[in-house]
């Protein structure tokens, strides 16, 4: 099983630490997202599995081979890993096709053999026309396209993506979700995708690394992550919802809508919790409790609603009609998660 | 990477080794530039075996250069062919000249080789005063040159550069009328030095100073071509350089610097500095167009031992005097 | 990005050994000559009173020629910052037409060599002039040449070194923040009050740039006090150490020396003083570059180029007409006409006895020999000072430009005593070979053809090495496949500027060279010493050539070079 498997990663730069402890195991073949903030770590350690940059403590694995720990490190050259940057880092000097095949005429394959790879790839990616085309005269999807291209004909076991469609527009972004999709299935290889949208994330990745200042927040499915988040920063930072501190104890995690209505009631004294409720879960109609509308953000589909409640606190809420501002209406909760001890 | 190495190497090697085919000989200069490959490509043709490299410069400077690389270890010229025998004089003393007795030497005046063999004359350069010929006044003598007509009109070459300059300055103090005086009053005429006699020619043949002292034979082979320049021998008389060649005591090439010798005093080497303009060192030669009759010209009296000793603190007042303004 | 040394290359990295070695060449070809010339100033200064420095500081011609020096240099910068910024303001904010023609015509003075300046212009004024006899308009008998002065330095000082102030102008009006131009505008500014009010002051930083630039340069300049001052014995402090070489010869090499320390330490000090305020007072410019402000000339437009032409005609055709006409004459003092026209000169220039064939030739060996070695140099060290940045290295880099930086007659003196006795263990002098020259031309100009390749390198994304390297490329294969290939349009302007500057290169070699090692601009030099200008106007002709063909080619490349590689594209 070539599994890549990270044990207590650590990575400093003089005095500040990166990435701190990180332990995870990718299976392999998954499709699997770095997911945070900038500045959480998750490029530098897409950059240490890369071998672009050396892990300060820790060990890296892939299957059984030992990629770097504190004494060793093998070079990017010899890990038989591909990956598409956010520049693209597409060879100015070289033809389309020149650019897809280097890694071949690296290996030292040559001739009818080397071209006929070559083709194939620019195939899957649809750029079969372009073979001769110099990179400049190629549009951001396209160089992209050529650049997984590069990365299919080296038959990598694993492949890197650093924030990949970062320079692309809003549009382009959802056809070439697609294209990175099939790639995935067609190659079989285990992807490693980093990204600050979470949109990206839960959409491409079946496992996601959830990082905030250089540590593991969580690690799971993007509905695990979405539903149970484990704790107050992840809750807000994937999804829509609000955290809201109620009277309660330690139980169930599920709490249902009598349970939050009782625990908002209750005055302050007491234990306190804290629980996540998403914003599909908040009904706004004709009874429950009172709340303020902040502000009413039209998206299309639906309202936002920022709602404040009597005690104070913040509420994120859709509805299908506008409120206007300051309006007064009642809201009722149906679901909620509670989180743990920060 | 290691090509990088072996190019510079290969590089540097072609740049410092010397020509094979032939022997070469190191030539040092005071003469004009034309006159000295004139020279040089007569001695080549004559010896087809030896390759001249030489330089050219002021002899004051030449001299300067050649302790410069004496001290450093580096090249050094195999023969000399300088304006004064002063100069001569000083770098026989020094140790540095070797004495050859060239067969040549016979067919002249023993006033115009150093007796024991160190070096030779090759010809006779007067300094006197040179005009352009729309200058208003025509000077007559060296005293014409303090007129006040003449203000700020006057150049005169540098005994820091020239060694004929530097004679003739020596020569000018050894005569009671003229002395050191003659050039602090000159300084207050407004005169100013140039560097070599090269340098006064093309002040006034392009009209920027309309009077100066100049070698004999710039200013009459100029006037020969058509430049506005003419030339008089001064009433005083005029001091004069014998332009000596001689070989250098550590010469790589002593066979090749004993060849030239012998060629410049030989009787087509002789030809050929009349051919150039110059009043031959050979009586028996006659004189070039434009030039008096030999013994007309009244040479002004030389102390050369006192030239010697006086040569340093004579270019440091000239220095001194002239210097920055 | 990580600050990495070089023990910890991440992918395969380059073979340390030749890395090591590269480095101690670069730093031994910086650094040596200067601190020989300091050990010396140091082991002299110990001797306090009896010192070669104190005797020449007591000297009063030292403080007149350092006099002479100020007053020159700094007369000369201020008609540098006139020239230079009324031509990069008109070039850069107006609507002129052809202004790649404007450009290449203004930089044309600085690209040829000072003594060629001189020459030409001398040869347009006063009685003597070929040019203004022939035409009619010579001035009257007997007044001197006008140039022969302080004032005549100055003036050519201030043509020479005009484009530097030009370029540094330039490169900041491109970045002119379009937004707070418009916002002012949207205000209700005109176009001149923009002007004096934004745009000005944020030239400031620019204009104090070109002007410290311009003024070491004056300082150090050879070729132009030397053929304008020594005739009429007006000497500044260069020349000052020139004569007292060349004319007293070696006992005075440690007064020299002494002097040397002092203009080289001024020269540096300047340019550093200038960075520090460059850094601190540099205003920030947010937003977009681009053409930000366009003033529409108008009816004006046509009077304006008139005016910047009739300035190029003077400062440029005018000179080189005056040389040319010189060199087609038999012998100064006669005027050209159909009668006394010769080509004499020109064919005595390429008889290969001659020393000016010798001069010629050279200078070529030595240009070109210099430009490739410095161009191969160049490649690796840009790499390694951009992807290996450190503080060591950013000192080296920093070291580099000082034999640059140096006037070249003190980098002349250095090189001297560096090379005053035999190589060590060779056992071999180097003193009075073409060698010598070549290394000191190594030393000065090695930052010349950095310079462009360091640029190029700091804009290459270092994803494209990443890539290459997660493909399966070692070091060797990375630099020969991706680097190399991007850098050598780079590399190759770099060896051409190398080669300009060194085939017209004056000052080092005037104290350097011995019989049959002369370089063209020595010989420039001697031929007009010793009276010959026709012949040195005929050389001088054949150099402006080539600097021009050499200037097209530059031009010609510029498609393929990333900006600001050539001083004079966009």
């Amino acid at each position: 099983m070539a599994e890549l498997k990270l044990e207590r990663l650590n990575k400093a730069f003089g005095d500040h630490a990166v990435v701190r402890d990180l332990t995870l195991t990718i299976p392999q073949g998954a499709f699997t997202a770095l997911l945070g903030p900038s500045g959480c770590g998750k490029t530098t350690t897409l950059r240490i599995l890369a071998g672009l940059e050396h892990l300060s403590h820790g060990k890296l694995w892939l299957g059984d081979r030992l990629l770097a720990d504190e004494k060793t490190h093998l070079p990017p050259e010899v890990r038989n890993m591909g990956m598409v940057f956010q520049s693209y880092a597409l060879w100015p000097h070289m033809t389309v096709a020149e650019n897809v095949g280097y890694p071949l005429k690296l290996k030292k394959f040559n001739g009818a053999a080397r071209q006929k790879q070559v083709r194939d790839a620019l195939e899957v990616v649809e750029l079969g026309a372009y073979a001769d085309r110099s990179p400049q005269e190629l549009s951001g999807g396209q160089r992209q396209r050529v650049a997984l291209a590069r990365c299919l004909v080296s038959e990598p076991q694993v492949v890197l993506l650093d924030e990949p469609l970062a320079n692309l527009d809003r549009h382009l972004r959802a056809t070439m979700e697609q294209t990175f999709r099939e790639f995935h299935r067609r190659t079989g290889a285990t992807f490693v995708y980093v990204t600050h949208d979470q949109a990206e994330a839960m959409a491409l990745a079946c496992h996601i690394a959830v990082m905030h200042k250089g540590e593991l927040m969580q690690w799971g499915s993007p509905q695990a992550l979405y539903q149970h988040p484990q704790s107050a920063w992840v809750a807000r930072f994937i999804g829509k919802g609000s955290v809201l501190e109620l009277a309660g104890h330690a139980g169930e995690r599920h709490l249902n809508g009598g349970e939050l209505h009782r625990g908002l009631g209750v005055a302050t004294g007491g234990p306190r919790q804290q629980v996540l409720v998403r914003p599909e879960h908040v009904e706004v109609g004709n009874d429950g409790l009172r709340a303020q509308v902040e502000s009413c953000i039209y998206q299309g589909e639906r309202y936002l609603l920022a709602l404040r409640l009597a005690d104070g606190q913040q509420l994120t809420a859709f509805h299908h009609a506008p409120f206007h501002e300051q309006a007064s209406v009642a809201v009722r909760l149906h679901q909620g998660w509670r989180l743990e001890a920060a | 990477m290691s090509k990088k190495v072996t190019l510079t190497a290969v590089l540097l090697a072609t740049l410092s080794v010397p020509a094979f085919a032939k022997t070469t000989l190191t030539l040092y200069t005071s003469q004009p530039g034309e006159d000295a490959q004139m020279t040089v490509s007569a001695f080549e043709q004559a010896h087809p075996d030896i390759e001249v490299k030489w330089i050219r410069d002021g002899t004051t400077k030449l001299t300067a250069r050649l302790q410069a690389e004496l001290a450093a270890g580096g090249a050094a010229p195999d023969v000399l062919l300088i304006a004064d025998s002063v100069t001569m004089e000083s770098l026989k003393k020094q140790d540095l000249l070797a004495a050859y007795v060239s067969p040549e030497a016979k067919r002249y005046d023993a006033q115009l080789y150093d007796a024991a063999g160190y070096y030779y004359g090759t010809k006779l350069i007067t300094t006197g005063i040179a005009y352009h010929t729309k200058a208003p006044v025509k000077p007559a003598s060296w005293q014409d040159l303090l007129k006040p007509e003449l203000k700020n009109m006057t150049t005169l070459p540098s005994p820091l550069y020239s060694g004929a300059a530097q004679i003739h300055m020596a020569t000018l103090m050894n005569n009671p009328q003229l002395g050191w005086g003659y050039y602090e009053k000159l300084k207050a005429n407004g005169a100013m030095p140039q560097s070599g006699n090269g340098a006064v020619m093309s002040a006034i043949t392009s009209g920027n100073k309309a009077y100066g002292v100049l070698v004999d034979y710039m200013a009459i082979r100029e006037k020969a071509k058509g430049a506005p320049i003419d030339f008089v021998f001064p009433k005083e008389g005029v001091s004069i350089v014998t332009e000596p060649v001689a070989m250098m005591k550590n010469a790589k090439n002593p066979d090749g610097a004993k060849a030239f010798i012998d060629y410049v005093l030989s009787d087509a080497g002789q030809r050929l500095v009349l051919k150039q303009g110059y009043l031959p060192a050979d009586a028996s030669l006659p004189v070039p167009e434009g030039f008096p009759p030999r013994d007309s010209i009244k040479l002004m009296p030389f102390d050369a031992a006192k030239a010697l000793t006086d040569a340093e603190p004579n270019k440091k007042r000239f220095s001194d005097l002239f210097g920055n303004k | 990005m990580s600050i990495m040394t070089l023990r910890h290359a991440t992918s395969s990295g380059p073979p340390k050994g030749l890395l090591w070695v590269l480095l101690c060449i670069v730093a031994l070809l910086s650094l040596l000559p200067s601190l020989r010339l300091l050990v010396t100033a140091l082991l002299d200064w110990r001797e306090g009173g009896s010192s070669s420095l104190w005797r020449v500081l007591s000297s009063s011609s030292t403080w007149t020629a350092l006099y002479h020096s100020f007053y020159t240099s700094g007369l000369g910068t201020l008609l540098s910052l006139i020239l230079g910024s009324v031509f990069a303001f008109c070039l850069g904010l107006t609507n002129i037409r052809m202004k790649q023609m404007w450009v290449f015509l203004f930089m044309l003075p600085m690209m040829i060599p000072p003594q060629v300046t001189a020459l030409s212009w001398l040869q347009l004024f006063g009685p003597g002039s070929i040019l203004l006899n022939s035409i009619g308009l010579a001035p009257s008998f007997g007044s001197p040449n006008p140039l022969y002065s302080a004032e005549g330095i100055a003036l050519l000082l201030g043509v020479q070194h005009a484009p530097l102030v030009f370029l540094a102008l330039r490169t900041q009006l491109h970045c002119l923040p379009k937004e707070q131009i418009e916002a002012a505008r949207l205000n209700g500014a005109s176009l001149w009050r923009v002007f004096f009010d934004i745009v000005l002051p944020l030239c400031r930083t620019a204009l104090w740039a070109g002007a410290a630039i311009a003024f070491v340069s004056a300082l150090g300049n050879f070729g132009i006090p030397a053929m304008l001052g020594i005739p009429v014995s007006y000497f500044v402090l260069p020349i000052q150490i020139y004569q007292t070489l060349s004319s007293f010869g070696p006992s005075m090499l440690s007064d020299v020396a002494a002097l040397s320390v002092l203009i080289g330490v001024l020269a540096i000090g300047i340019v550093s003083l200038q960075g520090v305020m460059q850094r601190r007072h540099a205003l920030p410019l947010i937003g977009m570059a681009g053409r930000a402000l366009d003033f529409q000339l108008g009816k004006w437009r046509l009077a304006t180029e008139v005016l910047l032409g009739g300035v190029l005609f003077a400062i440029l055709v005018l000179p080189l007409l005056a040389l040319i006409a010189t060199s087609l004459v038999p012998t100064l003092g006669v005027p050209l006409n159909a009668k006394t026209l010769t080509f004499a000169a020109w064919q005595s220039m390429f008889d290969s006895e001659s020393a000016t064939w010798r001069a010629l030739t050279n200078s070529m060996v030595l240009s070109v020999s210099a430009a490739l070695v410095l161009m191969l140099l160049s490649l690796p060290l840009a790499w390694l000072l951009v992807r290996y940045a450190s503080r060591p290295l950013r000192w080296l880099q920093n070291a580099i430009d000082i034999p640059y930086t140096l006037p070249g007659v003190v980098l002349a003196i250095a090189i001297i005593l560096l090379f005053s006795r035999p190589l060590p263990l060779l056992e071999v002098s180097l003193s009075g070979t073409l060698t010598i020259i070549f290394i000191a031309y190594l030393a000065r100009f090695l930052t010349v053809c950095l310079k462009p390749v360091h640029n190029s390198m700091l804009q290459l994304d270092p994803a494209m090495e990443e890539a290459a390297s997660l493909a399966g490329a070692n070091f060797s294969q990375r630099l020969r496949h991706i680097v190399l290939p991007l850098l050598a349009p780079a590399a190759f302007a770099g060896a051409l500027l190398v080669f300009l500057t060194a085939v017209n290169e004056l000052t080092v070699s005037a104290l350097l060279w011995s019989a049959g090692k002369e370089t063209i601009g020595v010989v420039i030099f001697n031929l007009d010493e010793s009276g010959n200008k026709v012949l040195a106007s005929a050389v001088s002709v054949l150099v402006v050539a080539l600097v021009a063909v050499v200037m097209l080619l530059l031009s010609g490349l510029g498609r393929f070079l990333p900006k600001g590689v050539i001083p004079w594209q966009n």
